[in-house]
This record gives C-alpha cells, sequence and structure tokens, in this order.
C-alpha cells in the first residue's frame, strides 16, 4: 500500500468505524469458530485494527472497512492454519478454511453474525447486568476499563461479568440460529429489555460527571433497527422501542445547559431537537402498530411521542398522555409510573390534582431515595405557592442527586425560588 | 526551504490493549497534525513501517527482526519541508506520538544541488 502526496479531500473514517468493525467481526469469526474461541477471535480483531491504525497513520485507504475486513481474514487465516487443533475446521483441504473465514465475514453475514451475539448473550442464565456489559464489550467494542468508567464499576466487577458471560456463551457451545424462529421469539423481551438498559446508560447514566453518552444512545438505536431488518426478529414491540429511543434521543441535544446543567422540558429550545430522528421515531411507531396487545415499549413510545411533536408543554396532549400512563399502570404498577402520571395529571388539571395524585405515592419507600420524586413534589409546591415547603423539598432532592447536572438544576429552581 | 525527516520509533503502534475507540480517537490526532503541514504546503510525506522485516549485515548475514525493544523500534518516518532545523523541531513539538511513550528524531536531509 503506497501513500501518495495528496492535494483534494482525503478518505474519510467513518465514526466509530473501530468500534463497530470490532463488533461485527468479533461476532462473525465466534459464529464461525464458536465460543470457545473468542479471545481468539478478540486478538485476531484486535491486531487488525492496530495494524490499520498504523498503516493509516498518514492517509487512511480509499474504502477503510473493506482493509480493516481484509486485513482480518488473513490474519485470521494465519492463526487457523497455525492452530488447527483449536476448531473444528476441515483438517485437510486450505482452500475450505479460507472459503469459510471469507463467508462469515462476507458483508451479507454481518447483520446475521450480529444478531446471532445478541440474542447468545440475552440469556436468561445471565443477569440483566451481565447481558448489557456484554453487549458494550462485543457489540459496542468498548473495552472493559471504558465499561468500568461508564458504570463507576472498577474493572476486576466488569472483567467478573465478562468471564462469566463468556463462560455461559461456552457452555452454549455455539452462537444462537438466526433461523429458528422460536428460539429467537423466546429470546426477544431479554433483548429488548437490555436494549433498554444501554440507552438508559447513554440517556441518564451512573457517571455524575457525565451524565449524557450519546454514543449510548446511537448504538442502542443501531442494535434495535439491527433486530428490525431481519424478517425472523422484526417484531411489533421492536418498532415500539426503536421509536421511544428515536423520541428520546431526538432531545438529547437540549437536555443539558452550555454550563452542564439538566434543563426541564418546558425550557428546552424545541427548535434545536433532531427532525430526522423524530421521523423516525414516528415511522417506527407507526409499523409498531400491529397486533392486538400494546406493550410497555409501545405506551412509553406513545407518551415520548407525545412530548416530542407537540410544539411546547402548553400545547401538548395532556389528556392523551395521562390515559398512556392510565394503560402503563395497569400493565406495570409501580411508584415510579404513578409519579410521572401525576405530573402528567398536573398539566392537564393543575396542581391541586396532581397533588392529590402525588399523594397517593408519597408513602412508597421506593421513592425515599428518588431525587426526582422529591423534585417533582417540590415543583408542586412552588407552583401552589408554597415556597418554604419548596425549598426545604428542592434542598431534599438535591442531597440526593444522581449526578452534577441534577444537582445543578436543583440549585436554580432554589436561586429563582429566593426571587 | 530544506528538507527534514522524521524517524519514529515506538508509539501506539507497538502499544498492547488500545481500545477500538482509543485507537480511531489517536489516528484523528495524526491527521490533525499531518493536516498543518499539508495546510502550509511542506510537501510532506510519511511512511508507515510494518513492524517485523530483515536485518542484513553483510552479503550473508540475513537475519529476521528487527527485534528492538518496541521504544527503539522504527515505527514510520516522514519529510518534510521546513526553514531550518530549529522549525522542524518546533513542529515535532505536537507530533500525537508522544502520547504513548514513542518519540521522534529530527535529521536534515543533506541535499546535493
Amino acid at each position: 500500500m503506497n501513500f501518495p502526496v495528496r492535494h483534494g479531500a482525503r478518505p474519510t473514517v467513518v465514526e466509530d468505524l473501530f468500534r463497530r468493525e470490532f463488533a461485527h467481526l468479533v461476532a462473525a469469526l465466534v459464529r464461525l469458530l464458536g465460543p470457545s474461541n473468542l479471545p481468539l477471535a478478540e486478538d485476531v480483531v484486535q491486531e487488525a485494527l492496530l495494524s490499520a491504525m498504523h498503516a493509516w497513520q498518514f492517509e487512511p485507504p480509499r474504502d477503510p472497512k473493506a482493509w480493516i475486513l481484509q486485513t482480518a481474514r488473513n490474519r485470521a487465516i494465519d492463526v487457523l492454519r497455525r492452530e488447527r487443533r483449536l476448531t473444528a475446521l476441515p483438517e485437510d483441504d486450505g482452500s475450505a478454511l479460507e472459503g469459510a473465514i471469507a463467508s462469515a465475514l462476507s458483508p451479507e453475514e454481518e447483520a446475521a453474525s450480529q444478531l446471532a451475539m445478541m440474542f447468545s448473550i440475552c440469556d436468561d442464565a445471565l443477569s440483566q447486568e451481565t447481558q448489557v456489559t456484554l453487549i458494550l464489550r462485543l457489540l459496542c467494542g468498548l473495552s472493559p476499563a471504558e465499561i468500568a468508567r461508564a458504570y463507576l464499576a472498577d474493572t476486576q466487577t466488569i472483567d467478573r461479568r465478562l468471564h462469566r458471560g463468556r463462560t455461559r456463551l461456552q457452555e452454549l457451545g455455539h452462537l444462537q440460529d438466526v433461523t429458528a424462529p422460536a428460539e429467537l421469539l423466546a429470546r426477544q423481551p431479554s433483548v429488548l429489555n437490555a436494549l433498554y438498559l444501554l440507552f438508559n446508560e447513554g440517556y441518564h447514566g451512573s457517571d455524575s460527571q457525565n451524565p449524557l453518552r450519546p454514543a449510548m444512545c446511537a448504538d442502542a438505536i443501531r442494535l434495535a433497527e439491527l433486530v428490525l431488518e431481519s424478517s425472523r426478529t422484526s417484531h411489533a414491540e421492536a418498532h415500539a422501542l426503536a421509536a421511544l429511543f428515536c423520541f428520546d434521543a431526538a432531545r438529547l441535544p437540549t437536555r443539558l445547559d452550555e454550563d452542564g446543567v439538566f434543563v426541564p422540558l418546558a425550557d428546552q429550545d424545541r427548535t434545536r431537537w433532531d427532525r430526522s430522528l423524530i421521523e423516525r421515531g414516528v415511522v417506527h411507531l407507526a409499523q409498531s402498530a400491529t397486533g392486538t396487545q400494546a406493550s410497555r415499549w409501545h405506551l412509553e413510545a406513545g407518551i415520548a411521542c407525545e412530548h416530542t411533536i407537540a410544539p411546547s408543554v402548553r400545547e401538548t396532549d395532556w389528556q392523551r398522555i395521562v390515559d398512556l400512563y392510565d394503560a402503563l399502570l395497569a400493565l406495570q404498577p409501580g411508584p415510579i409510573v404513578a409519579l410521572n402520571r401525576a405530573l402528567a395529571l398536573t398539566e392537564l388539571r393543575g396542581p391541586d390534582a396532581g397533588r392529590e395524585a402525588i399523594a397517593t405515592v408519597a408513602s412508597d419507600a421506593r421513592l425515599g431515595g428518588y431525587s426526582f420524586y422529591w423534585a417533582a413534589a417540590a415543583d408542586l409546591e412552588r407552583r401552589a405557592g408554597n415556597v418554604a415547603k419548596a425549598r426545604s423539598l428542592f434542598e431534599r432532592a438535591m442531597s440526593l442527586a444522581k449526578s452534577n447536572a441534577e444537582r445543578l438544576a436543583y440549585e436554580k429552581k432554589l436561586r429563582l425560588l429566593a426571587n | 526551504m530544506a528538507k527534514f525527516m522524521y524517524i519514529f520509533r515506538g508509539g501506539a503502534f507497538v502499544a498492547p490493549g488500545l481500545s477500538p475507540t482509543e485507537m480511531q480517537e489517536h489516528l484523528a490526532k495524526w491527521y490533525q497534525w499531518v493536516d498543518t503541514f499539508a495546510k502550509a504546503g511542506r510537501n510532506n510525506l510519511g511512511h508507515p513501517l510494518e513492524n517485523k522485516g530483515r536485518s542484513l549485515r553483510g552479503r550473508d548475514r540475513v537475519t529476521d527482526g528487527p527485534y528492538a525493544e518496541s521504544k527503539d523500534l522504527v515505527t514510520g518516518s516522514l519529510v518534510l519541508e521546513a526553514a531550518s532545523l530549529d522549525e522542524a523541531t518546533e513542529l515535532a513539538r505536537d507530533c500525537p506520538i508522544f502520547e504513548f511513550g514513542g518519540s521522534v528524531e529530527v535529521r536534515p536531509v543533506l541535499e546535493n544541488e
């Protein structure tokens, strides 16, 4: 490969290309060689990416993705020739090995490999946090140290989860067959749940210094749309989940102000919301409207849709939002849903109705440590004119806030109360 | 304008355990750095070198290698134009190779004209 002096534009390296190709190639190799060869696959891909970084040091190739693919393929063939005993691939014939690797890495298998990996990871024997950790490592290409930073956990904790996950994948013997409808259907709820957790980690994550991680939200959308790409896994509920992600992600640009303070919905500049994501959300929501049952994802997507398409808080269809919360509460009773319903009711009928509704959940112990509950209660008191009460409730919320962005938002509310 | 050669040793290309994101971010820093040369019309031309190769110490003394310690391994070179050794040195200060413990040697290219 040579590097001519070029005066025009250099070929672009797509954002996240390295991460995405790590996910693609590891999944493809593991699907071919079996989960017991996961470490080998990770090494092969790591080395291919390292040579890409080196060879592209002064300028990338015309087709960066193809370059990485070719390098990984050659590297995999070398390693497997040397370590035949590791795999059950044909012993006799060199070209059979090359053919098997080439077809595993072919573009036609790109989505299927990652789906197989995703549905294997979302195994009932693994905890939800182990599933999400494995997704972050194997389908988002994050290193254990990067996952640990996102979760404010130590690297050993993440390594332990990854170890548990790898052991389980080995027990399964091979990745999930993506042509087996019954098994795919059985694993679908776990897959959607794991993607929801992944998205939420990006939307209000555990890292108090850096509560928004748009890349994680984008990964969750990419993986949800991967589920939707295949006719065997595409499903009304997956469309509803993708719609929810799109509506929420569309509002990411206005969630924090320049000082890193969370901005309440009412004060967000709606012209800065991402129109193309909103449109994608609307399309997914329309496609989710099949079947007779509205799932949790349908209702949450419906609520997010109403918030996102309304021109202002005042012009929001609060009646519809309250109805959707009623349905959600029937499906998934819980204090946080009830709290959110009370807030919607406040917009619909005024602070007195809201205070009445919130009083019914006030005694729930699960809300005691939930800062948003205290902030919501404080805001209701503020609207009812009870400044002293509002102040003490905001102070409570501040003491429980998960991130600086949140703490500063309550501080601002307190300052406004003083005026 | 005189020509200078940067000889790169070590750096991220011989560092183990970089994550895909770290690799891509590091790469972007190289592009940022060489872009400043292209914009200034320094006729820069870089060559990354594979870590393996052969060494000859006489017609019949051929060995595999280099097996230098990774920090000493030559990982690439770049030729560019600068007014003086001082300026070429100044430009090298922003090289991303230092991020992962690499080094740059700056050598004037001898001209015969």
